[in-house]
């Protein structure tokens, strides 16, 4: 027998079109895809086309499906299949939905470029099988810099650079900074998980949309843990409404066996987006993490700044002494500031931190309420020295 | 403690309280006496039905006890229909044909003026054809009662012109984007009549839909319309969070929002219902009969307490509130609305200090269009008709049955028609309601499924009431997370046959023979002239249109009634302008997952 080589879980985006919310078919065909050993994007409902294709490019996922209720999917199918060719983009499509999606529909849409429309009633085990014959494509390597900025280069070099393959070392040729002088700031966020990252993630990527002039950019490399069997729910993105946008390169990625919160190629990834030059801060965001994680390294580690984010019900005290990242992060958040103990918290957490003689901020934040006051000063401690007129 | 802790206590101490005054009636002579000679008194109020066949029946079926202790526990414990705690039903008659005089003495009941429970849903392609499927689906009807669907970027209020949302134009439900398109939709109806009344199927911007309706109705019949207007819009907030996924601005401000709307009509528009608390959709996502309930009633009970902490008096707003439940083919479905209106009377009346007005669980019914499938489509007819027996069997205020074929489409006017008449058929042509309330209720089972449902309805508040009430249980994604391990329950046992489907995983192939008549479809031209008319409004309107948001804006900020300040502001913008213009005020919803 030749050597197969080892080939990682096949990675494929789902999402409910825009103006539909009937996503109880796409999660019980998420859920069954990650049993099966499926890494699955998972981007939410009510999602334009837009938006599908460049987290598909982005993610460089082999296949897309989409669950459509609501009518209007031959438009919309056919849309994303623009998109995707218009990008060159050899990514498969598949859908489904109610009884809405008739055979007629369906033989157009096929026609069309889809590739598989699954009918109510379809067993999920056709499903599973229709995926288990898409695999992932090998790679040879070693991976380029994209001379210009393009969501599917940079999504193509970040699964090469997930195999192994060696990164290109320079600069790309031709690239031109927004802000020559100003270098990539890396932010590494972590925390136990609920201690809502994500949300904070995405309300900092808001502020630095409107902060920011129109040519610069920021990149997300966001994670989720891998279920014993492989697969995994790159859950992420469903939630941010902000961080879908042109100017955000956001790329989820499983730990695929990797203890501390990151993966084993995340600080390479990281490194490759940092040296295309494109991109004024990447932010690193873990899986739920717990005490003993000092996930970006010791110090001075491979980010900038290290943001350790713990909601108020952390437990007691005692709990506060045996949290590593408290040692080592340059910010501390306290979100979920409405709940209650957040004011003990901060006192707590102020008497842990007191004896830190390396300069440490703590924040009080409630990410998940509009233009809240504390995500503000947080965004301004970060990027002060990069806004403009600051 | 939340109020949903409360209902909880309350609830128990009734039960209590029913046990022991069995007990005591049981012990205490005079006691018996009094309740035996109301009892008597009961029975000879009853008037007299008679049947085309000549049979003489009473209008209302009661128990043969007569025991002081059982005749007591039948009375405290809502077998009487329009009484606390309103088991049997919300009125002392539903569905009853006109009978012979009432004996002297005896108040009319609300419900037996001639209110047919058929409701007409429709909603497809542009205004103009959803009206003109409300003309030829009510043409026959004494009542028109036009309950509307609307489509995607209408719900999402993102309006016709939004980016990508083109094929979305009219499908699944009308589009309607401006005031003009609000007047078009119900043309030729007289809104300030009683025998007309609309709903409207919507939550997310419910307050911009319903602004357009009242000033659409202005237009047509003068500023004094408004305390004519009869309907409902859904507006529920909350179930959307957990279940349907159509929420605009996050829970805060749409909370914020609709109270300032229902505080309005409360105030002004004494005959519309400005919240429908819904299950359906929470059902129809996967929940189990239960959760269901469970959520849909610990929805309403938080509405109740957000209005009241605004100052909002319980028995202004207490009877303008109204539910919606799905009716599927679960056996929780014989007693499951039975169980919902005791529960709603007995919270409101010892929690929330309701009159009996406010007590009083007002019921929309729809039949589950998840239960409908499309292998043997044909079979949803008998589907639809055993889950309209559940609903009437509960006595629903109004009803509306889904379509055969409906997994397929927005339903043809053939099976809308075939749907609506097999209410007729229930209701007018077979006996089985017409002629005497409590036919069926009474027997072991539905006592036996009710007191289980009412356990674990009870359950679940509390789980609820674990995480902070309704909106800490949101946060934690308690509900969402229940019903989709629901949902996933369900699909599993529908593939590996423990839930039969008949035609499709029992007795059947599973193939779908399609339905030989067109699918209803708008044609691209059609979403051309909505698009173009959005355009022209907006182009028209350009002069005003920053003003009238400006005005909007400073109304939210400044913390007065939105609703009232609408009303303004749809004569000059489109949804789309206005959701807009809030979303960049109070932000974007955070879908859960």
């Amino acid at each position: 027998m030749p050597d197969i080589p080892h080939m990682p879980p096949t990675r494929l985006l789902t999402a409910v079109p825009i103006c539909d919310g009937h996503d109880s078919a796409v999660n019980t065909v998420n859920l069954e895809f990650i049993r099966h050993g499926f890494e699955v994007v998972y981007l939410g409902y009510h999602r334009p086309a837009r938006d599908i294709v460049r987290a598909a490019l982005q993610e460089d996922v082999r296949a897309v499906g989409i669950s459509s209720y609501n009518g209007g999917h031959v438009e919309f199918f056919t849309e994303v299949l623009r998109l995707l060719a218009e990008a060159g983009a050899p990514v498969r499509l598949f859908g489904g939905g109610g009884g809405t999606i008739t055979q007629a529909d369906a033989k157009i849409m096929e026609q069309r470029g889809v590739d598989r429309i699954f009918f109510a009633g379809t067993p999920l085990r056709e499903v599973v099988a229709y995926a288990r014959g898409i695999s992932e494509e090998a790679f040879s390597g070693p991976v380029e810099m994209p001379p210009s900025y393009s969501d599917r280069a940079l999504g193509r070099a970040l699964s090469a650079l997930e195999r192994g393959l060696p990164g290109a070392s320079a600069a790309p040729t031709g690239a031109t900074r927004v802000r020559p002088a100003v270098k990539t700031l890396r932010i590494g966020v972590t925390g136990p998980g609920g201690a809502g990252k994500t949300t904070l993630i995405d309300e900092l990527v808001l502020r630095f949309l409107h902060a920011f002039d129109s040519g610069s950019r920021v990149a997300i490399l966001s994670h989720d843990p891998s279920l014993p069997g492989g697969g995994a729910l790159l859950g992420d993105r469903a939630t941010m409404i902000y961080s879908q946008h042109d100017r955000v390169f956001m790329r989820s990625s499983a730990t695929r066996g990797q203890a501390g919160g990151v993966n084993a190629t995340t600080e390479c990834a990281s490194d490759y987006l940092v040296r295309t030059g494109f991109f004024e801060a990447v932010l690193i965001e873990t899986v739920g993490t717990g005490q003993e994680a000092i996930p970006f390294g010791a110090k001075p580690g491979y980010v900038d700044r290290m943001i350790l984010v713990l909601p108020p019900d952390y437990g007691s005290r005692l709990q506060l002494q045996k949290i590593a990242m408290l040692d080592v992060a340059d910010c501390v958040v306290v979100n979920k500031a409405d709940r209650r103990g957040a004011k003990t918290a901060v006192s707590e957490l102020e008497a842990r931190l007191r004896d830190r003689e390396d300069g440490v901020s703590l924040f009080l934040t409630q990410a998940n309420r509009h233009r809240d006051a504390g995500v503000d000063r947080l965004f301004e401690s970060l990027f002060r020295r990069c806004v403009k007129g600051a | 403690m939340s109020s949903l802790g409360q209902v909880v206590s309350v609830i128990r101490e009734y039960r209590q309280y029913v046990q022991e005054e069995v007990r005591r009636v049981r012990q205490d002579s005079g006691y018996a006496g009094q309740v035996m000679s109301r009892w008597a008194e009961i029975k000879a109020q009853i008037g007299t039905a008679r049947t085309p066949t000549g049979l003489e029946l009473p209008r209302l079926a009661l128990p043969p006890y007569d025991e002081p202790g059982e005749v007591l526990r039948y009375l405290l414990e809502g077998g009487l229909p329009g009484e606390f705690p309103f088991t049997a039903a919300a009125y002392r008659e539903q569905y009853l044909e006109p009978g012979e005089a009432m004996p002297p003495g005896v108040n009319p009941a609300p419900a037996s003026s001639p209110e047919e429970p058929t409701r007409l849903f429709a909603g497809l392609g542009l205004p103009e054809d959803t009206n003109e499927r409300f003309h030829y689906l009510s043409r026959n009807q004494r009542s028109k009662r036009l309950s509307t669907a609307f489509d995607g970027p209408t719900l999402y209020g993102v309006g016709a012109a939004a980016d990508g949302v083109f094929g979305k134009i009219g499908e699944g439900g009308v589009a309607v984007d401006t005031i003009d398109d609000m007047e078009r939709l119900y043309a030729g109806f007289n809104l300030d009549q009683p025998q007309v009344s609309v709903s409207m199927t919507i939550s997310g911007p419910a307050p911009i839909l319903l602004a357009m309706y009242v000033a659409a109705a202005k237009r047509r019949f003068g500023d004094g319309v408004l305390a004519q207007l009869r309907g409902t819009i859904q507006a529920d907030v909350l179930k959307e969070v957990q279940a349907q996924n159509e929420l605009i601005f996050p829970v805060e401000p749409s909370l914020r929002f609709l109270a300032d709307m229902v505080d309005f009509c409360a105030r002004a528009m004494p005959r519309w219902y400005p919240i429908s608390i819904s299950g359906y959709h929470i059902a129809e996502a996967g929940a189990t009969p239960v959760q269901q309930a469970a959520y849909t009633l610990s929805n309403g009970f938080a509405y109740v307490e957000y209005f009241r902490n605004r100052g909002m008096e319980v028995n202004a707003f207490g009877p303008r509130l109204s539910f919606f439940l799905d009716c599927a083919l679960d056996i929780e479905y014989v007693a499951l609305a039975r169980v919902c209106r005791k529960v709603w009377a007995i919270g409101m009346r010892d929690v929330f200090n309701a009159d009996r007005r406010a007590q009083l669980l007002k019921l929309h019914t729809q039949t589950s269009g998840r239960s409908l499938i499309a292998a043997d489509w044909k079979n949803n007819l008998t589907r639809t008709a055993i889950e309209l027996m559940l609903a009437c069997m509960n006595a629903t205020n109004s009803c509306h049955s889904n379509a055969a074929d409906e997994p397929f489409t927005t339903p043809s006017e053939e099976y809308a028609r075939y749907a609506a008449h097999a209410q007729a058929i229930l209701l007018e042509e077979s006996g089985l309601f017409r002629h005497m309330m409590n036919t069926l209720p009474g027997s072991p089972g539905m006592r036996l499924v009710a007191e289980a449902v009412e356990q674990a309805v009870l359950e679940e508040f509390e789980s609820i009431e674990e995480q902070g009430g309704v909106l800490g249980a949101i946060e934690r994604r308690y509900q969402r997370s229940q019903i989709q391990a629901a949902a996933h329950t369900l699909e599993r046992q529908i593939y590996d046959g423990r839930r039969p489907l008949i035609g499709q995983n029992r007795y059947g192939n599973g193939e779908t023979v399609w339905p030989d008549h067109a699918m209803t479809r708008t044609p691209a031209a059609k979403k051309q002239l909505h698009l173009d008319r959005l355009n022209d409004f907006e182009k028209r309107h350009a002069g005003e249109s920053e003003r009238c948001l400006d005005q909007l804006s400073e109304a939210v900020a400044k913390g007065r009634n939105v609703f009232a300040e609408l009303i303004n502001t749809v004569e000059h913008c489109s949804l789309g302008q206005i959701t807009g213009r809030l979303c960049e005020q109070v932000g974007k919803f955070r879908p859960l997952v």
